[in-house]
């Protein structure tokens, strides 16, 4: 676990970096449920056309090494192919792994420490010569290369040798740990059992890259494409984009991939004001043009849900997302359970709620995982506060706790992100005074926010806390915050903010990862969040939903409740 | 009216008597000048009785009210121009229904407060940095002239956070943004009153009174002060609205007052989003602002004419003849 300041650290970003990397955004009215095909302008999808995608952030550090996506991002995912990929359907559907350059998803063996993968057949580079699984290894091995960072750090954890491989540019001989007994076969052996493997092997990492067209650093400039689009331009790292179609990618290959536009043109660098106004105005090629990267805000979804016209043009996503208040358990006065229970029946998660944004911007939370069945989502709770909070059963719990004049500090950023920020913090605030507890508010600046609650000598004893998985998987989100192992005690990557260390905790996330059937998994994970959640360490204030607005002519709109927003691959300007 | 002056008018209140006398005159003649004062004093007002007004309207600064708000639009607040009713006579707050009519009112105690000390800790740092530039020996003028240009170009935010995370987390938040605001953005203002005073000591007058023997701090209090009202208070009528926005962007990025103290600044920043949803929600706080300001300049340029010598000299040609002095009971500025 000796990767785990990294990991943490990274995993609090990689909400965000699906979000920039990966994340478009858009989709029919409410079009989230579940079925199939999305929404959109009317009539069948056709090839053709320029699709253009209105960002804030550039598609910084392209090369498949240094992404960090879940599922392999949005953008990248058209240049990238991947060992599996997820799967490219609306709401839940869209949280499964499926196969994409492998036939399957992969074969596990010795308690999900080996996995085994074959390659499809028919497989190309965009120059017409073949991927073979050597290519991924290689792909695989530069990601570990000092030059080429940023990308998750599962891999580094879970490869047998991860921990001190150098990349291939030092140590030319490779890593043991992934075997190529022939062009169409990976064997990867894992030092502990992973039942997520499939899920890691949608990330861009996983993407071939052909040795003797590697260019190091530069290669982002022009990658080598395995998917649908190449890189024709690539301007002020990844500001300004072009996408053009690939003639040697084939469609029956690729059965998750649809490419309906000729070329695709990402521009950056834009503030989500402008963003907002020009999808919504739809002026030129604006009105084939979605966003990867900027949800609408309060005020917009205000002034946008106002008119019918542009009210029918704004997707609907789900990313797995919880955003909470963390205790710190050890100490006063919240090493007493009745204050951190009491704290939970005071809280109005309507208020709480308005301040995020609304009901259609976020959904009141009373479990930890997120309200998806991927991460499995089993309905608790356990301090039933009711829509607005029940300020008599505070009072007495804090009666009985002999803390009735408690005066406590809340830690929150002042970033204005609806997350963490003054507003959530104030709608708490209000809401416990109501059960007599005066809560001062510190703020800090974001940065300073992110290092202190990250750092177990400087953590706040309350703050706004948000966690967001890598993968649509209760593993990823659950161990990270309560696994005894992760408690990171130097520097700023701790995310066991509750510093919680029980053995039967532990063990039970050990025996869940061995099990391979995403289901069955799922289950426990869920009677798992339960059972911590009768702690209190924590009091989970509500899941955010995305609102983002697409092109009047865009078609054929999917969201999958994997990243929350629209699949640029399935789009159709025609 | 009183209250108010005192803070652009350091400099009138170290002229002879009779002169202040004589300058509350002409500023008297002035009705725009008086209308704003007026309003000043009116804000000033309304901002102390504020928990009065209140307790009138039955409403207080924190409390929400979740029913007030369209929680599925965004919390836009339901009804017509954010939602003024009977209870709410300026509607409520988008997201959390606040009421609108009473955070204004404490709003205005913050802003008021912070951009009027602040002006008031940049004005005096000003002159006597100023001063002491024109008036010194080279050395000094080359070092305080240097200060001022690292004050002038050093990110005013960067250091106001850095001050802030310094400060214990107990000081009140109102007095450190004064401070912050007054110490470090007094460079303009030296800037000023240094080429101001350079400026008036070539002129005659000034040269007799050096010439005579009069000491430089003589000379600057007799001779170059009363020259430098003018311009000060006219700088220091524009520094008023410009440090609320100050206060505004430091509320914005977390360093302004602490929430949920309402303030001008942090109201502005948070409805600059909603213009088009909720326009009463962006049109409250800036009218107040757009009021303060504008009262702050007109009066800036009442005072200003009636404190310029040659303004006055060239009213008394306009009137035919030397105007008598006239003394009237209580009629000091």
């Amino acid at each position: 676990m000796r990767q785990l300041p990294a990991i943490s650290r990274r995993v609090a970003a990689a909400a965000v970096s699906v979000v920039l990397l990966g994340g478009a955004a858009a989709c029919g009215p409410e079009k989230s449920g579940g079925d199939a095909k999305g929404g959109g302008a009317d009539g069948a999808a056709q090839k053709g056309g320029t699709l253009t995608v209105l960002n804030r952030q550039p598609q910084k550090q392209f090369d498949p090494a240094r992404l960090y996506t879940s599922g392999g991002g949005n953008v990248p995912s058209l240049v990238y192919r991947t060992l599996t990929t997820r799967n490219r359907e609306s709401g839940a559907e869209g949280t499964k792994v499926v196969p994409d350059l492998a036939t399957d998803i992969g074969r596990a063996s010795d308690d999900a420490k080996t996995w085994t993968y074959t390659l499809k057949d028919g497989l190309k580079y965009e120059d017409g010569s073949p991927i073979t699984a050597a290519d991924i290894k290689y792909g695989i091995e530069r990601s570990f290369a000092a030059e080429l960072s940023g990308g998750a750090p599962y891999l580094r954890d879970w490869l047998v040798g991860g921990d001190t491989y150098q990349g291939p540019y030092k140590e030319k001989k490779g890593l043991d740990s992934i075997e190529t007994p022939d062009d169409k076969t990976l064997v990867f052996h894992l030092r502990k059992s992973e039942g997520d493997f499939p899920y890691l092997a949608t990330s861009t990492q996983f993407a071939p890259v052909p040795k003797a067209k590697d260019t190091g650093a530069k290669y982002a400039e022009h990658p080598v494409s395995s998917g649908p689009y190449k890189v024709v331009k690539n301007e002020n790292d990844g500001e300004q984009m072009v996408l053009e179609r690939n003639e040697n990618w084939s469609e029956a290959t690729d059965k998750e991939r649809h490419a309906y536009p000729d070329r695709i043109e990402v521009k950056s660098g834009l503030s989500s004001a402008v963003i907002n106004q020009r999808l919504s105005a739809g002026q030129g090629a604006d009105a084939a043009a979605v966003t990867t990267d900027t949800n609408l805000g309060p005020a917009e979804l205000a002034q946008v849900t106002g008119d019918k016209k542009l009210a029918s043009r704004v997707g609907t996503g789900h990313f797995g997302y919880t955003n909470y208040l963390a205790f710190n358990p050890k100490a006063k006065p919240f090493d007493d359970p009745k204050v951190r229970q009491a704290i939970s029946y005071a809280v109005n998660r309507t208020s709480v709620v308005n301040a995020a944004g609304g009901s259609s911007l976020a959904e009141p939370a009373t479990t930890f995982l997120p309200n998806q069945k991927s991460f499995g989502f089993t309905p608790y709770d356990h301090f039933a506060a009711g829509a607005t909070g029940d300020a008599a059963k505070a009072k007495e719990l804090l009666k009985q706790a002999g803390q009735e004049n408690l005066e406590i500090t809340l830690t929150h950023s002042t970033a204005q992100d609806f997350e963490t920020s003054p507003d959530i913090a104030t709608a708490v605030q209000a809401a416990l005074k109501e059960a007599g507890i005066k809560v001062k508010l510190a703020g800090l600046e974001s940065n300073d926010y992110d290092e202190k609650v990250h750092s177990l000598d400087k953590q706040p004893d309350l703050f706004l806390a948000h966690w967001g998985a890598d993968w649509p998987s209760g593993g990823p989100f659950l161990a990270p915050i309560f696994d005894g192992r992760q408690i990171v005690k130097e520097g700023a990557g701790n995310f066991n903010t509750a510093r919680l260390d029980d053995s039967k905790i532990n063990d039970e996330i050990d025996e869940i990862n061995k099990i391979t059937d995403h289901d069955a998994a799922a289950k426990r994970w869920g009677a798992l969040d339960r059972k911590i959640g009768e702690q209190a360490l924590t009091v989970p204030l509500f899941h955010p939903v995305y609102k983002r607005l697409y092109g009047k002519d865009v078609k054929n709109v999917v969201i999958s409740d994997w990243t929350g927003v629209l699949d640029i691959s399935q789009v159709a300007v025609k | 009216m009183t209250d108010l002056l005192s803070t652009p008018e350091p400099a009138a209140g170290l002229a002879p008597a009779s002169g202040a006398r004589q300058v509350w005159r002409r500023l008297r003649a002035r009705k725009s000048a008086l209308a704003a004062a007026a309003v000043l004093g009116l804000l000033v007002l309304l901002a102390l009785a504020a928990p009065l007004l209140a307790a009138l309207e039955g409403q207080d600064p924190n409390t929400y009210h979740d029913a007030l708000v369209d929680s599925a639009r965004g919390g836009v607040p339901l009804g017509d121009f954010g939602g003024i009713s009977a209870e709410h006579w300026l509607g409520v707050e988008p997201g959390t229904g606040r009421d609108m009519f009473v955070r204004l009112l404490y709003g205005a105690r913050v802003s008021l407060l912070v951009a009027l000390g602040a002006t008031v800790v940049q004005v005096l740092i000003g002159l006597a940095v100023g001063l002491g530039a024109a008036l010194g020996n080279r050395f000094a003028d080359s070092a305080l002239t240097h200060l001022t240009d690292v004050m002038v170009s050093m990110p005013l935010l960067v250091f106001a956070i850095a001050m802030v995370a310094v400060v214990p987390a107990d000081f009140p938040r109102p007095l450190l943004l004064v401070f912050a605001i007054g110490l470090l953005a007094w460079g303009s203002t030296a800037r000023l009153v240094r080429g101001q005073t350079l400026s008036l000591k070539k002129l005659d007058y000034v040269s007799a009174a050096r010439l005579t023997g009069g000491s430089s701090w003589r000379v600057a209090r007799r001779e170059l002060l009363p020259g430098l009202a003018a311009p000060v208070i006219t700088y220091a009528a524009i520094l008023v609205p410009s440090n609320i926005v100050i206060e505004s962007t430091m509320s914005f990025l977390g360093v302004g007052v602490k929430p949920p103290t309402p303030s001008w600044g942090q109201m502005l920043s948070t409805a600059n989003t909603w213009f088009r949803a909720d326009p009463a929600y962006v049109l409250l706080p800036a009218s107040m602002l757009f009021v303060t300001t504008l009262a702050f300049t007109v009066l800036a340029d009442g005072v200003r004419v009636a404190l310029d010598p040659r303004e006055a000299s060239r009213l008394r040609v306009g009137r035919g003849g030397r105007e008598s002095r006239k003394s009237r009971p209580g009629g000091t500025a």
